[in-house]
């Protein structure tokens, strides 16, 4: 057992002792306790918990080895994950947080007034949020596997053991605080490295304002070795394919379960507003750091790994050629390593820092528990969205709608641990590469949530019949194209399966569109439910008159 | 529950929604439209940054994040115009017990 070993247990263990903590301290007591944390979270908190929620394994460990391995084209994912907050805040969580309901579903279904709807929507949001957490739990498993010196196996069930145990008591209540707690400690161990990088490489301790100088000199190296420069567009796909992801990540970000579901935990629409605001702020440190990370590290890499002879490498190299996650072949026998010669996995940028810029055993085990909060709160958010669409819209609201409140309670505890139990196991052998499988996530949520959603809310014309064809044919032609251009090369001006939510989205907003009007029109209290959500709370919307609420 | 006219409220849910109408198209610009021009706006650059670059690492994002405060600074300040914060309703209430 040397040092890092105890350094990496010390750190995590205290981590997930506060996490644990803090579930406990906030055991949830009724279902709005268990389902929406009682609408009592504070808009700067609430925007922390998004933050903790929505950052992923993905975001923390992929995102800057993403930008890193694409250059500009990986800026796709950085715009594209934080525009989707613009249309989800202007255009979505005020108004779903007014229509006031536990989850997505059953907006959809309530809106529509269309149990099918309501069906296929709790159908959709198992099928992305189990998704989705796969690739969290394997991620973890990654981390305590390498961290604790164990196998991923037993990294992975340790996971799923931890997040089953404290989203089961908590519920939404518990896992709130918890998930500021896991923001807080995954944005420290995100910005300590990439700040102590900046100084080494620019004496600046500000990375955001500093890595444009490391960007200059990369042109002048990318030059030299006539390898496609970093920051020049579209060299890794067309110009389509870069703006189809784009809106992919955009719509789907505005459709995701899991991630609406923390608007409905604020009082008022104008706390919606605000928690959205705050949300981006918070995010935004991580994805503003994510560039600066990629240009510091694809730098050193650069200049202190390629070019230099293969005996003489720096020693962290080692490890991560053991993991098969960097591979350094030799290719024209030449002795030294070339930069063409050097095959780096996204995954080890980030978690490799702390070595690449020798940083010590404690910015290593911090490094860790961070990737650890942002694995965990993810997960522990989408096991929430998992079991209320199936205690909820599919247990409550169609099987047994006279179930009590410990039953429905109940039946929730049981569907987390069994949505975890079962995510864990397929995580032991995943079915693709994870940010593979997540993009995908994202183009189902683009097809099928956010144009229901977006036309539920915008246009009250909107009928049951022309959501249930739309959800219907948003999954189906998001799904043929993911297929299509996956196995079958089909591509249309270049975008491929990554992009596919694009005609996903268009797809559902027209069959929604002529479908509804080519059936009657919902009823007139429908109607008048959707004019309502034009205003604030304190205005309501009745038989066509306009009323302003009594204080309580 | 007292009626309000529906002109006013009209008025707030215009007023809301162009707001809104402008704050996506700023969104739109500072996103698609410059990925659209990357290449010929890669000729001049922000702190030593080309142009798309910086934009689609720090400009974008900044921007996003700015227009999300104003837009809910904006609507802070519109409900109040309208009368509707739930202070102003609570004072109104007050003065017709009196």
């Amino acid at each position: 057992m040397d040092a890092q070993f105890i350094v990496s247990l010390v750190l995590i263990v205290a981590t997930f002792a506060l996490y644990i903590g803090i579930a406990v301290y906030n055991k949830a007591r009724a279902t709005s306790d268990f389902y929406v944390a009682s609408r009592g979270v504070p808009p700067v908190f609430n925007g922390m918990a998004i933050g903790a929620d929505w950052m992923s394994a993905a975001s923390f460990i992929g995102l800057a080895g993403t930008v890193m391995i694409l250059g500009y084209d990986g800026l796709a994912y950085i715009m594209g994950w934080t525009g989707g907050y613009l249309l989800l805040t202007f255009l979505l969580a005020p108004q779903l947080r007014k229509y006031g309901r536990y989850t997505v579903p059953e907006f959809i279904g309530d809106r529509y007034n269309s149990d099918f709807a309501r069906l296929i929507a709790a159908v959709a949001t198992i099928i992305i949020s189990f998704t989705y957490s796969i690739g969290q739990l394997s991620g973890s498993g990654v981390v305590i596997g390498r961290l604790l010196e164990v196998n991923t196996v037993i990294g992975t069930l340790i996971g799923v053991v931890l997040i089953a145990f404290y989203s089961a008591l908590g519920g939404m209540k518990g896992i709130t605080w918890t998930q500021v707690a896991q923001y807080l400690v995954l944005i420290i161990a995100y910005l300590i490295p990439v700040i102590f990088m900046a100084m080494q490489l620019t004496q600046n301790p500000l990375p955001w304002l500093s890595y444009g100088e490391v960007i200059s000199e990369m042109k002048e190296i990318d030059q030299e070795l006539g390898i496609s420069e970093y920051v020049v567009p579209f060299t890794e796909g067309s110009k389509w394919q870069f703006i189809a992801l784009m809106f992919t990540l955009m719509a789907g970000t505005a459709g995701l379960p899991h991630v609406i579901v923390r608007f409905y935990t604020v009082k008022t629409m104008k706390a919606a507003r605000w928690s959205g605001a705050w949300a981006l702020l918070f995010i935004g440190l991580l994805y503003l750091s994510a560039p600066a990370y990629a240009a510091f590290s694809r730098f050193i890499l650069m200049t202190e790994v390629a070019g230099s002879s293969l005996d003489n490498l720096p020693a962290w190299t080692q490890a991560w050629v053991d993991t098969g996650r960097l591979s350094l072949a030799d290719g024209n026998g030449d002795g030294i390593l070339q930069w063409t010669e050097l095959v780096i996995s996204n995954d080890i940028v980030v978690m490799a820092t702390p070595e690449i810029a020798n940083l010590g055993v404690f910015v290593i085990g911090l490094m860790a528990a961070g990737a650890m909060a942002a694995a965990l709160s993810t997960a522990g958010g989408l096991m929430i969205a998992i079991s209320a669409a199936l205690s909820h819209d599919i247990y409550y609201r169609s099987i047994n709608p006279k179930a009590t409140e410990q039953k429905r309670l109940a039946v929730g505890r049981i569907t987390i641990v069994l949505a975890t139990v079962i995510a864990g196991l397929v995580a032991l052998n995943p079915p693709g590469a994870i940010t593979q499988i997540v993009a995908w996530a994202f183009a189902l949520a683009s097809g099928t949530f956010f144009p229901a959603l977006l036309l539920g809310v915008w246009w009250k014309r909107s009928n049951g019949a022309g959501v249930v064809a739309g959800m219907l044919v948003g999954l189906g032609v998001t799904l043929a194209y993911i297929f299509a251009a996956k196995y079958g090369g089909f591509t249309i001006l270049g975008i491929i399966d990554t992009g596919a939510g694009v005609f996903g989205a268009t797809a559902a907003i027209l069959t929604n569109v002529v479908v509804s009007l080519l059936t009657p029109p919902p009823s007139q209290k429908i109607q008048d439910e959707v004019t309502d959500l034009r205003y604030p709370e304190q205005i309501q919307y009745k038989n066509g008159e306009v009323w302003l609420r009594d204080v309580k | 529950m007292r009626k309000i006219d529906p002109d006013k409220a009209n008025a707030y849910y215009r007023i809301r929604t162009t707001l809104i109408c402008v704050y996506l198209s700023i969104g739109f610009l500072v996103s698609f439209v410059v990925v659209f021009f990357a290449r010929a706006l890669s000729s001049f650059s922000i702190m030593g940054i080309p142009f798309h670059y910086y934009m689609g690492s720090q400009g974008a994002i900044l921007t996003f994040i700015i227009l999300l405060f104003v837009n809910a600074k904006v609507s802070d300040m519109i409900d109040k115009r309208f009368g509707i914060t739930p202070e102003q309703m609570n004072e109104k209430d007050q003065a017709v017990n009196q």
